[in-house]
């Protein structure tokens, strides 16, 4: 509300920048000698970007003669520095969008599809499936697959060796686990149920069979109400309030605490991504060789598919050369750089042709995720509005209130449904 | 025996006023800085007033159009039934709860700070005003980390005095969630109050406290009767600005284990609006609730400064 007031003046001040940046435009040419890009990417997701993006600018240079002008945004500033440049026209020519981000900026008509490059390039058949899904608005393909983590089951292999404890493939496996690490230390969590983790609840809800929610006829519909998705998250809540084998303080616990406990060596299994691994040894050098993961078991066996969270690359309408912001996509997104990005941050390339290395992997905290990732990776519904859902925090208010005992699992599913199918329809 | 003292008069009649220039003089002197506050907080305002009469998200940002809806905004906010059930009993119950926690307890040590020596006024005075440096975010996580279910301070001794037998979250339940908001909140805005207030009682003749303690009053009376009328606006500023501060309490719910809306219960003013509006990308939805909040609290302020120049003029 306190911003409100300020975007007049950032718009009139970019506005007015803009202007005099139009006024600097170059004339229409085939090759990029001479033209500048314009590329945001987000900090963080790799410690060493600036070196890599110094041997990018080089390549492209080569390539295409323009010159690459990266500028790093940090995740939590980056929606709303988005907003306030389309607000301006000052967007970039591309940058790195976070996956639930594509379709809202696309529905605002800030982004152009790429879909006529893609096919140009026979790329199409080459990307991971679950990364277009979120990257498709209205039928068009409006970010490119970049790359991407997933979340899986980690758990300390240390205590599974010791208790004589194999690495669960159902759910009763996963329940009997659980309880035996508590019995042997009644001070751990055998597995960590958070109350503010969306993305470790529908896990559940998709290994059971339900669903999040559908889109039919352009109407949505939340299926967390369904028969199905009630037994999920019955089960999954049911480890803490019934059994006892998470803690109070989970009940309010986001994906950061659950690592922090982990890394501290309070918990037994967790649904944990799989850029955590490095955070946890860094964290906590002692764990090191002390964990493993398995990809998320579905109720009789299986894999339950877990959220496939990452990032896209998108070009935005404002590209003065859009062939060269392609050319720049293309050149991040296959091929070398896209797989020297993925080992340099521990995520996995958008590229299919380029996963079998990790998929291979005897590493067993590559592996398992790697196969969750390829067999079992899905997307949260694809709208515009599902930012608002995660906005209203509709699955964690849920999950905190069944896991606090203030209402049913069916309670809560019911309103919890309800609310979602509102917002995804706009209302 | 009632023990008064004058307050100061409202100073001499002025002399008859010079015409032309002179009139024009003092509005010359400030225009440069009525001018600065027109555009940086006037204009910003009036937007603020025409966005919450519109529904004004993303695309209207990209397209730069209008999409005016006139009060249905207002209408959404007015009927919502969180806001009556949950945000505004939240808001306002804590708001009256922290404003006299933080004046109180600040008066109180202002009290203190008056009767201590030279030197140990010195050194109380840095170390509240260590309390009133530590930013919100920082102060915040300190409390998080002391309430802790699983390792926190709190638990462990009510656990060890076998008060509890299993941790409890005391995030999750409204009234507990609360009290810590309290705790938080009054321990970084009572130095503020404190030190207003002692420059205030420094001013306050010490002959009238001795005269009156001759008299036979005792130390409440001496505070009620003697400092408190001669305080009465510096207690006036520091109750508006407490209000107005408490009020718009958001760092200080959001960053607390369920207080970012993942429990409707503890939703505040802040909190729900930077839900309902910035999250959801409905900035005519939140200028609605800035305009609303605006309204308010001038109400409020209004009313708080009317009844202290009523009571001035009584006396």
């Amino acid at each position: 509300m306190r911003r409100t007031k300020f975007y007049p003046i950032a718009a009139a001040a970019t506005v007015l920048t803009l202007t005099l940046a139009a006024c600097s435009g170059s004339g229409d040419d085939d090759s990029g000698k001479g033209k500048t890009l314009d590329v945001w990417i987000m900090k963080g997701t790799n410690p060493d970007s600036e070196p890599f993006f110094a041997d990018v600018a080089k390549a492209f240079k080569e390539e295409t003669g323009a010159t690459l002008k990266v500028e790093y945004v940090e995740w939590a500033d980056a929606h709303d520095r988005f907003v306030t440049a389309i607000a301006g026209g000052t967007t970039p020519d591309v940058a790195e969008t976070g996956t639930t981000w594509t379709p809202e900026f696309a529905d605002a008509g800030a982004l152009a599809p790429i879909d006529d490059y893609v096919k140009k390039d026979n790329l199409g058949d080459d990307l991971v499936k679950g990364l277009v899904e979120a990257g498709t608005y209205d039928d068009k393909l409006y970010g490119m697959p970049w790359y991407a983590g997933v979340r899986s089951l980690v758990y300390r292999s240390d205590l599974f060796d010791k208790l004589g404890l194999k690495a669960p493939t159902t759910w009763a496996e996963l329940q009997a686990d659980a309880q035996a690490i508590k019995k042997a230390d009644p001070k751990m969590l055998g597995v960590a149920v958070p109350g503010d983790a969306e993305f470790t609840v529908y896990p559940w809800v998709w290994g059971a069979g339900g669903q999040v929610a559908t889109q039919s006829g352009g109407q949505w519909t939340s299926g967390l109400d369904s028969a199905e998705a009630r037994k999920g998250i019955s089960f999954w809540t049911g480890l803490a309030t019934q059994d006892k084998l998470s803690s109070a303080g989970a009940t309010t616990w986001k994906e950061t605490d659950v690592l922090d406990a982990f890394a501290n060596g309070d918990v037994g299994m967790a649904v944990m991504g799989s850029w955590t691994p490095a955070a946890i040894t860094e964290k906590n050098p002692e764990m090191k060789g002390k964990f493993a993961a398995v990809p998320i078991p579905g109720e009789t066996g299986g894999i339950a598919p877990s959220v496939l969270g990452g990032s896209h690359l998108s070009m935005f309408n404002t590209a003065k050369d859009k062939d060269l912001a392609w050319d720049f996509i293309k050149l991040m997104t296959t091929g070398k750089f896209a797989q020297e990005w993925a080992d340099d941050s521990g995520y996995f390339p958008g590229q299919t042709s380029l996963l079998d290395k990790a998929v291979k992997s005897t590493d067993s905290l590559v592996a398992p995720f790697a196969k969750q990732f390829v067999d079992g990776g899905a997307s949260v519904p694809v709208s515009p509005n599902f930012g608002a859902v995660q906005a209203k925090k509709t699955t964690s208010v849920m999950m905190q209130s069944i896991l606090s005992g203030k209402s049913s699992v069916d309670d809560a599913t019911t309103a919890a449904a309800q609310e979602m199918t509102s917002l995804l329809n706009g209302k | 025996m009632a023990v008064t003292y004058p307050t100061p008069g409202g100073g001499a009649a002025r002399g008859p006023s010079r015409r032309g220039i002179a009139r024009i003089r003092p509005w010359l002197l400030l225009a440069p800085a009525l001018i600065i506050l027109g555009v940086l907080l006037l204009w910003p305002l009036v937007r603020m007033a025409m966005f919450s009469l519109q529904d004004y998200g993303l695309r209207e940002i990209v397209s730069g159009s209008t999409n005016w809806i006139g009060f249905a905004n207002f209408t959404e906010i007015l009927t919502s039934r969180d806001l009556w059930a949950v945000v505004l009993p939240n808001t306002v119950g804590f708001a009256v709860l922290s404003v006299t926690g933080t004046v109180v307890f600040g008066t109180l040590v202002a009290l203190l700070l008056q009767s201590l020596g030279p030197r140990t006024r010195g050194f109380v005075t840095g170390a509240i005003m260590a309390a009133w440096a530590m930013p919100a975010v920082t102060g915040t996580y300190v409390w998080v980390w002391i309430f802790d279910a699983d390792h926190g301070v709190f638990n462990q001794v009510l656990t060890s005095l076998g008060i509890i037998d299993q941790p409890v979250n005391w995030f999750t339940d409204r009234w507990s969630f609360y009290a810590i908001v309290l705790l938080n909140v009054i321990h970084h805005g009572f130095p503020f109050v404190a030190v207003t207030v002692l420059a205030g009682l420094l001013g306050v003749p010490r002959e009238i406290h001795e005269a009156a303690e001759v008299d036979g009053a005792g130390a409440f009376r001496r505070f009620f009767q003697i400092t408190f009328p001669q305080l009465r606006q510096v207690f006036a500023v520091v109750i508006i600005l407490s209000t107005i501060w408490d009020f718009k309490v958001f760092a200080q719910v959001y960053l607390m284990p369920g207080g970012a809306g993942s429990n409707r219960d503890v939703l505040n003013l802040g909190v729900w609006s930077y839900v309902e509006s910035f999250g959801q990308n409905r900035y005519g939805f939140g200028s609605a609730i800035a305009v609303l909040l605006t309204l308010l609290l001038l109400v409020i302020t209004a009313v708080y400064v009317r009844t202290i120049l009523r009571e001035e003029k009584n006396l």
